[in-house]
């Protein structure tokens, strides 16, 4: 009689991480690709699937919104969720506009940089799953929510130190103004997704505590 | 027998006042249906009434010594009646308790049968109950969260106890209510004779809970948002407070008021939580509730008094 809307949401909302997830693994897949062979039509077809990923979680994720909207849980509880989907969104869709960008501007990247942005791709990758984990622990263990945001925090100045380093290496080269400007921008915004995980962990780490008395 | 229609009215309009105080929170917030919520609420206010409801009867019955005018009970309840309809209409703080007793005191200051001694323990815990339901509610407010932390809820575990806990303490406020508060309704004509406490604590308790199915959604969303405003956890505080308090004075055996305990049990949160600027709104509303309304109250009654003297019914 009271809990059915609540049930509802639990579930739908371990399949919307769920879909997130599979977002990232379609991600780094075509980034895998994006390396062996450059832009090319298989890269492409794993953007697709980046963009394919990113649709589905959106789709649920405004039927979740919906349910809340339709007064499932506590008002506090309703507005933390609204807060917590809002904030975690923005993960694949910055996951989507990285691939974007280099699938649209058929982008290359110098030999000699490849491994520094597979590094950076790789940190950022994993402070996604550092955040998903602190959605985990706050749904599973609340009192370790706190540890679990702290490595989302480091994986972030580690991926701020590699955008440095990288920034540095390409305004060190001889090669066009817009080319630098061009790989400068793919840098940025690769680091965006740790920002926005941090972001996302700072927001679990306050539903955390709110609900200590 | 036609006097206790001012009775049934007055039991109406407490029922259509009073839910908003057990059941608000959770039906403003939505996560009870008004039906359930209304129907929750009668149902316990019916059984407080008929199993705990007796004791304010007779509170009531030692109040106005040796009358025997069934038209005074008449008077005390249609002058109640009036005052916390009027002065529910204009959204004003009111207690049924205090207008009954302001009713009552002027009946037996005119007809010289006031007993001063059950009128100050009425009095007293008048005083006591915003004052003891903040005091609850530090208690409680402590004592819950320290084992809330303790369990580790997960926010949805979380989500689910506070809901069960908003049900389950509105369920017991509701059941306070009707056992404190339907002397409220019906003690007066037990005090005349006109009534056994059984039939008192029967006709009283529907009366209230005919109050709540039909006219208590309004009440119960503007109190309710008020509520909702704490956080979940401190509303429950609140209202499990103010159940216990009322629950209390009700095997006492005096009849107090569900609003003012409340305003104390929010009170004791603004305690904990440091809110000067709720602590004299809800300062204000205690002070009006012990003096206003059984002033205004008294004033209808001798109003009434006047009338049924000049009917020739007295």
């Amino acid at each position: 009689m009271f809990w059915g809307k609540t049930r509802r949401v639990e579930t739908m909302l371990s399949e919307y991480f769920d879909r997130c997830d599979s977002c990232f693994e379609q991600f780094e897949r075509a980034f895998e690709i994006y390396f062996d062979e450059g832009p090319e039509t298989s890269f492409d077809d794993a953007v697709q699937g980046v963009h394919r990923a990113e649709a589905a979680s959106d789709d649920l994720r405004r039927e979740i919104e919906y349910l809340l909207y339709g007064k499932a849980l506590l008002p506090e509880s309703r507005g933390d969720l609204l807060g917590l989907l809002e904030t975690f969104d923005k993960l694949p869709n910055i996951a989507e506009t990285v691939a974007f960008l280099f699938s649209c501007q058929r982008m290359t990247l110098p030999e000699d940089l490849h491994p520094a942005y597979k590094g950076l791709l790789r940190v950022n990758v994993e402070s996604y799953r550092l955040a998903r984990r602190t959605v985990d622990t706050v749904m599973t263990n609340p009192k370790a929510t706190l540890y679990a945001t702290k490595d989302v925090e480091n994986k972030e100045s580690e991926s701020d130190r590699l955008e440095r380093d990288l920034i540095r290496s390409i305004y060190s080269r001889d090669m066009p103004m817009g080319d630098k400007l061009a790989l400068k921008e793919a840098v940025l915004l690769i680091g965006t997704i740790s920002d926005r995980a941090e972001r996302l962990a700072d927001r679990v780490a306050i539903i955390a505590i709110k609900r200590q008395i | 027998m036609w006097q206790v229609l001012s009775g049934v009215f007055l039991g109406w309009s407490l029922g259509s006042n009073d839910a908003s105080n057990v059941f608000g929170t959770a039906v403003a917030s939505r996560m009870v249906r008004f039906w359930t919520a209304a129907v929750l609420c009668s149902v316990f206010v019916i059984l407080g009434a008929m199993l705990e409801g007796g004791a304010g009867m007779e509170t009531y019955a030692k109040l106005l010594d040796n009358q025997s005018n069934p038209n005074l009970a008449f008077a005390v309840g249609l002058a109640a009646a009036i005052t916390v309809t009027v002065m529910s209409y204009l959204a004003l703080p009111v207690s049924t308790s205090q207008a009954v007793v302001g009713a009552m005191v002027l009946v037996g200051v005119m007809e010289s049968t006031l007993d001063t001694g059950s009128l100050t323990k009425v009095v007293l815990c008048w005083v006591g109950t915003p004052i003891g339901a903040a005091a609850c509610t530090v208690v409680f407010y402590f004592v819950l969260g320290k084992l809330m932390n303790r369990a580790n809820l997960t926010m949805f575990a979380y989500d689910r106890y506070i809901r069960w806990g908003l049900i389950g303490a509105g369920s017991y406020g509701a059941y306070a209510l009707g056992a404190n508060n339907v002397a409220n309704v019906t003690g007066p004509f037990v005090g005349e004779g006109m009534l056994t406490v059984t039939q008192a604590c029967a006709l009283g308790s529907v009366s209230i809970a005919l109050g709540v199915l039909t006219y208590s959604r309004k009440v119960m969303m503007t109190v309710g948002r008020d509520l909702v405003q704490l956080d979940a956890f401190t509303a429950l505080v609140a209202i499990l407070s103010e159940a216990v308090t009322v629950h209390i004075y009700a095997i006492i055996g005096v009849p107090v008021s569900t609003s003012q305990a409340i305003v104390g049990a929010v009170l004791g949160v603004g305690l904990i939580k440091g809110v000067r600027t709720i602590q004299m709104k809800t300062l204000a509303k205690i002070l009006f509730g012990w003096v206003g309304t059984p002033a205004i109250s008294a004033g209808i009654a001798w109003l009434c008094y006047i009338g049924l003297g000049k009917a020739g019914m007295l």
